[in-house]
């Protein structure tokens, strides 16, 4: 089951196209800061920063903390929303489900492939960063000056060498994909709600936008750790890059995340199993 | 015309459960506030200004405005601009209404009439119901501001502003966000001509703002020569009353672009929808 909604996806332009522009968005970056910027520091969310042209290895980092406030739940919802909606939109919903095989496979299945793609879009981002990075800037140890205990007095900074720094940006994405689940989840459930996929996407990117919105509130500070996705909990990863490693909040982070995705992924399943399948 | 348009819109639930979520926002904030420590300092806006919202029930409508102005006075306005014509085309009703023996452009100018005036009822109602709520839970007190931008830790850089001179500065700073909201309502209403369904509309015109913010210079580097003319990224700039002295900077340059981009939204509607092949 899982095979043939692979060939299905892999057949259809969609996929192949977020991954490609997923992939230029690095490159994009690699020649602008490149022409205009070069030598000035790029913030990484509340811990780190960074000075672009002393190694490749600071480009991944600046194109993941660019993308994970629209661009990656933008494609991750795209994959996820697209899934059961899209084969309701063309009608063709309930021929598949008339395959001798339980709804809740055929579910999972392409759960499986969208969660697929989801990881090749960041993985993507991270080798294309890598290579357009190293292309422009090369392969040097990256000096990561944190602002957490930098003073007036002191500048506290890290040295990592590059292939610790391959290792911890590899770390960054596995939990940047993790705190994009519950967006994920919240698109595929609503993928099984509609039969028109625009609106599955656009509600999945809207759960991200409207949980930032809560976040951003000067007075509601008591909701944000409880919300799916906040500035500090998508920017934990930048802790990973100082000396030693500042992970407050990853653990919190991870499991409120893994609270919103099996609600979302069960509220799913079991709509899915009863719902009646007009299209 | 303009009436019937009025009357319609409000008996739709739509706008009625608009209106009251925006009005319960501001409650909602207050008592969220009282609850959770009204005695602590708030950091508000880019500037950053810090305000204890305790002192003062007047903080209440600053803090207000600061959180509504990205992201819920867009999708408000979004709203009531992109369900104006697709609406009706949504419901299979606009050649009906477009039967009438009115002139498809006196059509279009009461959409854009109502739409615009429920958007700028939205609006208002932000600060003047945080107004009621923060007055009510805090008091009517002078209100008093931080400038977390020219603070240092020995020096403070405080300004004290009376009830009446805040209350003449939300009222600016409200026609301020209103002005500022005029793409995103423009934007909305064009696509609301171009489709037949209102969801695309209301997207689409809060897409408008998203782009705008994601091509801010603060989260994508490299892109700080596009951040003067996206349409939505200025809004904020009415913070700076609250400074002392004032900084009115970037804020004409601001409402002379939404001006470009109101005038290039609604002319493409306007000659759209009046060559229109009208099918629903």
């Amino acid at each position: 089951m899982i095979g043939v909604e692979l060939v299905k996806q892999l057949h259809r332009p969609r996929g192949w196209v977020t991954l490609g522009l997923v992939a230029a968005v690095p490159i994009v970056l690699v020649l602008v800061v490149g022409l205009s910027r070069p030598t000035v520091a790029e913030r990484l969310g509340d811990y780190g920063s960074v000075v672009t042209n002393s190694s490749g290895l600071t480009l991944p980092l600046i194109a993941l903390s660019a993308m994970l406030l629209f661009l990656l739940p933008l494609a991750v919802a795209v994959f996820a929303g697209e899934t059961v909606a899209g084969e309701a939109s063309w009608g063709s919903l309930r021929y598949l489900l008339a395959r001798p095989v339980p709804r809740s496979r055929v579910l999972a299945s392409k759960a499986v492939v969208a969660a697929g793609f989801s990881v090749a879009t960041v993985v993507v981002v991270v080798v294309s960063g890598v290579v357009g990075g190293v292309l422009a800037f090369g392969w040097h140890p990256v000096t990561v000056v944190d602002l957490q205990h930098t003073t007036v007095f002191h500048v506290a900074a890290a040295t990592f060498s590059a292939p610790a720094m391959v290792l911890r940006t590899l770390a960054a994405a596995a939990f940047i994909l993790a705190t994009l689940a519950s967006t994920f989840a919240f698109a595929f459930f609503l993928s099984t709600l509609t039969t028109r996929p625009f609106s599955a996407v656009a509600g999945g990117v809207g759960l991200s936008l409207v949980s930032r919105a809560l976040d951003n509130v000067p007075g509601l500070h008591a909701l944000s750790p409880w919300l799916p996705v906040t500035d500090s909990g998508t920017t934990a990863w930048t802790g990973f890059f100082t000396s030693p490693p500042q992970t407050t909040d990853v653990v919190h982070t991870l499991v409120v995340q893994a609270v919103y995705s099996a609600g979302f992924l069960i509220a799913a399943f079991v709509w899915f199993t009863r719902s009646d399948i007009v299209a | 015309m303009i009436w019937v348009e009025f009357k319609k819109q409000w008996r739709r639930p739509r706008t009625v459960i608009t209106f009251a979520a925006l009005a319960v926002f501001s409650v909602v904030l207050t008592v969220a506030i009282s609850a959770t420590g009204s005695g602590t300092v708030e950091r508000v806006g880019d500037v950053p200004l810090l305000i204890v919202p305790g002192t003062s029930g007047l903080s209440v409508p600053v803090i207000a405005l600061s959180s509504t102005m990205k992201f819920f006075l867009p999708l408000a306005v979004a709203i009531f601009a992109g369900e104006s014509v697709a609406g009706e085309a949504g419901w299979g009703s606009l050649r009906y209404a477009l039967a009438r023996p009115v002139s498809r452009a006196a059509y279009l100018a009461t959409k854009l009439f109502v739409a615009l005036v429920l958007s700028l009822v939205a609006i208002v109602l932000i600060p003047v119901a945080a107004v009621v709520a923060g007055t009510v839970a805090f008091g009517w007190h002078h209100l008093v501001i931080v400038n977390g931008a020219a603070s240092t830790a020995t020096h403070q850089v405080v300004a004290n502003f009376s009830p009446g001179l805040v209350l003449g500065y939300l009222g600016v700073a409200t026609a301020y966000v209103a002005a500022g909201m005029m793409s995103i309502f423009a934007f909305s209403f064009l696509l609301s001509t171009l489709t037949t369904r209102p969801f695309v509309a209301v997207a689409g015109g809060f897409g408008l703002t998203i782009v705008s913010r994601v091509f801010n210079s603060d989260y994508l580097p490299g892109v700080a020569v596009l951040n003067p003319y996206m349409p939505n990224n200025d809004v904020d700039l009415w913070q700076n009353f609250f400074v002392r002295p004032a900084v009115t900077s970037g804020m004409a340059h601001f409402l002379v672009l939404q001006v470009v981009y109101v005038v290039v939204f609604l002319g493409a509607a306007w000659i759209w929808f009046v060559r229109k092949d009208i099918l629903t």
